[in-house]
């Protein structure tokens, strides 16, 4: 989700609507308004809708949805004398530019529609980058993309002096921000005008020399990247939407230095996409003729038209999110509303079915309440240091000290649950169930997650018994007899704990916490605790 | 007859057997009886010379009236702060809704500089509070001497002397001197209970706390979600939280050089997985390349990381290639890196269910998502189009909750033919996820999300369950 920052007014009249209006319709293009102050509003765009970063974008598909408009918006396009020269820059390899006369610009919302299309499709301008600059300031109408050293001099946008480029990277923001993205072996990608002195260098940031201001007409646009199609889209979208103002693209010719490529810029991609009629239909679960589904087209501002049965759709260049059939159905659905659309009444003519560890933990819990423990529900990610042996998941990236593992047990998270109720009535008997990840190499990952319950009792006196006797009896009566086998570690007090054994196999554990460990997570009472393991049990019930 | 002990006394001689010496606050919180009759009993024993006793008075405070009331319906700007959700609101809209709590609420949300109020708009300046007062009235022990004079001031605390005894045991009570209030089986078969008069009790007074062993109320709700699922003919599938970003991302026709995959997105596990079927990262790399034109590299779809999305798990359901008609869902943990507030957690539950049917169509895919919410008790929802990489057409669900209005309840669409493709599949498939705990917190009416994860055993003890 993108958001951009409108004014209001200037939205409003652009389109000739009241808020309400606007506000259905940007619904109806996947878009949500909130107020920001008294003149401006917030306008939630979803990424594929790149055309709508800038509010004449917005206009552009609401005049369709109003019928004002209907079909391709068509622009004014005129050749001019600029040429662009294409060296070959390693790290960003590929650029177009383009002109635009008599752009009516709001310089704000020109830096907020750059720098939007900069953060989605741009990749944070590492795929792609926009330089704007004031034509009238450019002195050549030769401009070159080249490679510089790090010693060229230039004055950066809203510098007062000469700076290089290794000064750039040191000394401006923007220099730290996108400095190592295309630099490298000594040299930076720049466009630069016929006598050498820099317009740009891309991703960075513009020369001093071509800011906008009040007065700037002109635009003389460039746009680097390291894909092609990427670099052409964006052209394609800001001109379109420059374009949609009021201004007349100007095309510029871009010239690879080694000739391997000629062209007039922006290339204004057109696609033609053909659309099936029973397929749109069948999708939607709809009726509707093809003449009708033309018409939702054309309200989605393309084109359409229907030769021997099938529908052929003209995708302007504007519309890159289009890639398939299946992308024009959705339009015909966002054309005809998707409230308009009655949902079919859903009916089940099967039964469902419960994953069988689902059902087993169902009847631990009943019995576990039956037994007299109180259920608590307890966070999966827990702080390390709580966690009772070594092998656990750790986080690599955490963003709280509290939560920087997974559990691989539930006893660390009962004690730590008690470590806050000391104060709390007593006697405390509680139970968890839930899943725990451990190593397992037989997984295409190395880990499984394992269901556990876990049981815990604190008193002000409590004993290994106080715990064993319930996890027996409802062990028992869900039909898995037990034993006990003597087991120490450093979790439980020495000759107080032990493995659940069924069928030779270990299902859990039980025993009286060590107080070494009752004081490490702050417990002042004896506690005793069990922790079955339901995965293990639902595998020996041989359900599984 | 006259050193005879009575039950409660015995019991209080019993408890100083082991402790030697205690007080009557304590005695009163370990036996579970009111401190009134604790007092009673602890002057009585020491007529009778089993113990010693030394009084003192203490200062403490109880709730009033005022202050109950409060601990169950929260402070009025916190209601207000809550209500609003970070949206301004017309004066006389909040008046309607918190009628005469609306003086407090304005007055105290002002004092405390939570809201403006310009041209008769209350503006907030944050989205979600609790305040320290509120939390206090739970736990007035633990509250510091700031909270406690502002409770006082607000007229939700008052302080009461309370008369602390402290009682040491200087003789042990011999058998026969324990008499026994209650029957038993001899005095009873014997006829000896017709030589005592049995004490008479007060039978009016309040019972001793007891603890009531109940089910979570959170855990509640996701099982009940769970049979709604299997009501509607689903079936239940559970995978694990570690998983590999093909089926959390690349699968899902996520880019890998998508914005959304970066680094604080999501949560990191060392390590990388293994996936046997070559086919499937064929196919999933040529399409990454041919639509989003770039180098889809396999190291990176095979790294580990907590599951963002319950979708890995309809991922792999997908990636099994499985025959038409399907109707699966699962239910579980998802991670991601957030700031924890009370309408933020950095783990949280989400429901995703995916039915592939030959011919199931886009209104079908409305239709199932509406009975879902009207079996939740969500009787109205409205559609709204969306983007998701892995879906086209793609929407958002919104449901109409009493107390929020129209909240974002789920993302659903059809899968891309070209996913579909994938795997083999050549029937439609419509897939969804809903966020759950926003649906709990509506629907166990709770305002903070961390209280669904509450370690407060009081607060989980006092819970009422619902009945329906």
């Amino acid at each position: 989700m993108v958001t951009i920052v409108l004014n209001k007014y200037k939205l409003l009249n652009k389109i000739g609507i009241g808020q309400q209006k606007l506000e259905d319709l940007l619904f109806n293009l996947k878009s949500e308004i909130k107020p920001v102050d008294e003149s401006n509003i917030e306008i939630e765009i979803n990424a594929d809708r790149l055309d709508l970063l800038s509010s004449d974008g917005i206009a552009r598909a609401i005049k369709g949805l109003l019928e004002k408009e209907l079909g391709e918006a068509k622009y004014d396009i005129t050749d001019t004398e600029y040429k662009l020269i294409v060296d070959n820059v390693r790290t960003r390899p590929y650029a177009l530019a383009a002109v635009i006369y008599n752009a009516k610009i709001d310089l704000q919302e020109l830096i907020q529609f750059q720098e939007k299309l900069h953060s989605t499709i741009g990749r944070k301008r590492k795929k792609v980058a926009i330089g704007i600059h004031d034509l009238k300031k450019i002195d050549s109408k030769r401009i070159e993309y080249r490679e510089v050293p790090l010693s060229y001099k230039f004055i950066p946008l809203y510098e007062k002096e000469e700076l290089t480029i290794s000064e750039v990277l040191e000394k401006t923001e923007q220099g730290k921000l996108y400095g190592n993205i295309s630099i490298s072996n000594g040299v930076s990608p720049a466009i630069v005008q016929e006598d050498g002195e820099v317009l740009s260098i891309p991703p960075i940031i513009n020369s001093d020399k071509t800011k906008l201001d009040e007065s700037t007409k002109d635009l003389f646009i460039d746009v680097t990247g390291t894909s092609f199609e990427a670099v052409a889209q964006t052209l394609d979208i800001i001109v379109s939407n420059l374009a949609e103002a009021g201004g007349t693209i100007g095309r510029v010719k871009v010239i690879k230095t080694d000739n391997s490529f000629q062209q007039s810029s922006p290339l204004l991609i057109h696609k033609i996409q053909n659309v099936r009629e029973e397929y749109a239909n069948k999708i939607l679960g709809i009726k509707i003729s093809e003449e009708e589904i033309c018409k939702h087209i054309t309200r989605m501002r393309m084109n359409c038209n229907v030769e021997n049965g099938i529908i052929r759709v003209t995708v302007p260049q504007y519309r890159v999110d289009i890639i398939n059939e299946i992308d024009i159905v959705e339009d015909i659905a966002m054309s005809i509303g998707y409230n308009n659309l009655e949902p079919s009444k859903y009916i089940s003519t099967n039964y469902g079915s419960y994953d069988y560890l689902t059902l087993l933990e169902r009847k631990m819990r009943e019995l576990s309440i039956g037994a007299g423990f109180v259920e608590v529900f307890n966070f999966v990610l827990i702080k390390n240091e709580k966690i009772l042996d070594s092998k656990y998941v750790k986080i690599l990236n955490p963003i709280s000290e509290e939560y920087n593992a997974v559990r691989n047990s539930l006893i660390p998270i009962l004690l730590d649950f008690l470590s806050k109720n000391q104060h709390a009535k007593f006697p405390i008997r509680i139970f968890e169930t839930g899943d725990v990840v451990i190593y397992d190499s037989s997984t295409d990952t190395g880990f499984r997650n394992d269901k556990r319950a876990a049981y815990a009792i604190m008193d002000n006196k409590v004993s290994y018994e106080d715990v064993q006797a319930p996890i027996h009896y409802i062990l028992k009566t869900l039909g898995i007899e037990v034993n006990y086998k003597e087991e120490n570690n450093d979790i439980f007090i020495e000759g107080r704990s032990a493995s659940i054994v069924y069928e030779n196999e270990k299902i859990g554990v039980i025993g009286e916490i060590n107080p070494d460990v009752l004081i490490r997570f702050g417990i002042e009472y004896p506690t005793v605790i069990a922790e079955l393991y339901i995965t293990e049990i639902a595998k020996k019930l041989n359900k599984r | 007859m006259i050193s005879m002990l009575s039950e409660n006394e015995a019991k209080i001689l019993f408890f100083l057997k082991d402790l030697k010496k205690t007080n009557s606050v304590e005695l009163a919180i370990k036996m579970g009886i009111p401190e009134s009759s604790v007092l009673s009993l602890i002057e009585l024993l020491r007529e009778k010379g089993y113990v010693k006793t030394e009084v003192k008075s203490e200062k403490h405070y109880v709730l009033t009236e005022e202050g109950r009331k409060r601990k169950e319906s929260g402070l009025p700007e916190d209601i207000l702060i809550n209500t609003l959700n970070g949206q301004e609101k017309d004066l006389n809209e909040i008046k309607n809704i918190l009628n005469k709590d609306f003086n407090i609420a304005i007055s105290w949300a002002k004092r405390k500089g939570l809201i403006d109020i310009k041209e008769g708009k209350v503006i907030p300046k944050v989205k979600t509070y609790m305040s320290s007062e509120y939390l206090a009235l739970s736990n007035l022990e633990r509250a510091d001497s700031n909270t406690i004079n502002l409770l006082k001031k607000r007229g939700l605390i008052e302080e009461k002397e309370r008369k602390i005894v402290s009682v040491e045991l200087i003789k042990e009570p011999k058998e026969s001197e324990i008499g026994i209030s209650n029957l038993n089986r001899e005095l009873i078969i014997s006829g000896e209970w017709k030589k005592y008069k049995l004490k008479k009790y007060n039978v009016e007074a309040f019972p001793p706390y007891y603890t009531i062993s109940k089910k979570h109320y959170f855990r509640e709700f996701l099982e009940k979600v769970k049979d709604i699922m299997i009501s509607l003919g689903f079936k239940e599938i559970n995978t694990g939280y570690i998983e590999m970003e093909f089926y959390n991302f690349d699968l899902l026709f996520q880019p890998q050089d998508h914005p959304a995959r970066e680094i604080h997105d999501s949560f990191s596990v060392e390590g990388s997985g293994k996936i046997e079927d070559k086919d499937l990262l064929n196919n999933v790399k040529e399409i990454h390349e041919k639509f989003w034109k770039y180098e889809w590299k396999q190291d990176i779809t095979l790294r580990l990381m907590l599951r963002s999305q319950t979708t890995a798990t309809t991922a792999r359901v997908l990636a099994s290639r499985p025959k038409a008609p399907q109707k699966v869902f699962t239910l579980g943990k998802v991670f991601r890196p957030d700031a924890i507030d009370a309408t933020h957690l950095i783990e949280f539950h989400q429901l995703d269910g995916v039915i592939i049917d030959n011919n199931f169509t886009f209104k079908e895919l409305l239709g199932v998502l509406k009975e879902i919410f009207y079996r939740l008790g969500i009787k109205e929802v409205k559609f709204k189009p969306a983007y998701f990489p892995f879906t086209e057409p793609s929407v958002e669900a919104y449901g109409y909750l009493e107390k929020l209005g129209w909240v974002e309840m789920c993302g659903a669409g059809l899968l891309r033919p070209e996913i579909l493709s994938s795997v083999g599949i050549d029937s439609t498939a419509g897939a969804w996820g809903i966020g759950i705990e926003r649906l709990a917190m509506s629907f166990l009416n709770i305002s903070d999300i961390r209280l669904l994860y509450s370690n407060n055993i009081e607060y989980i003890r006092d819970t009422k369950v619902k009945i329906e």
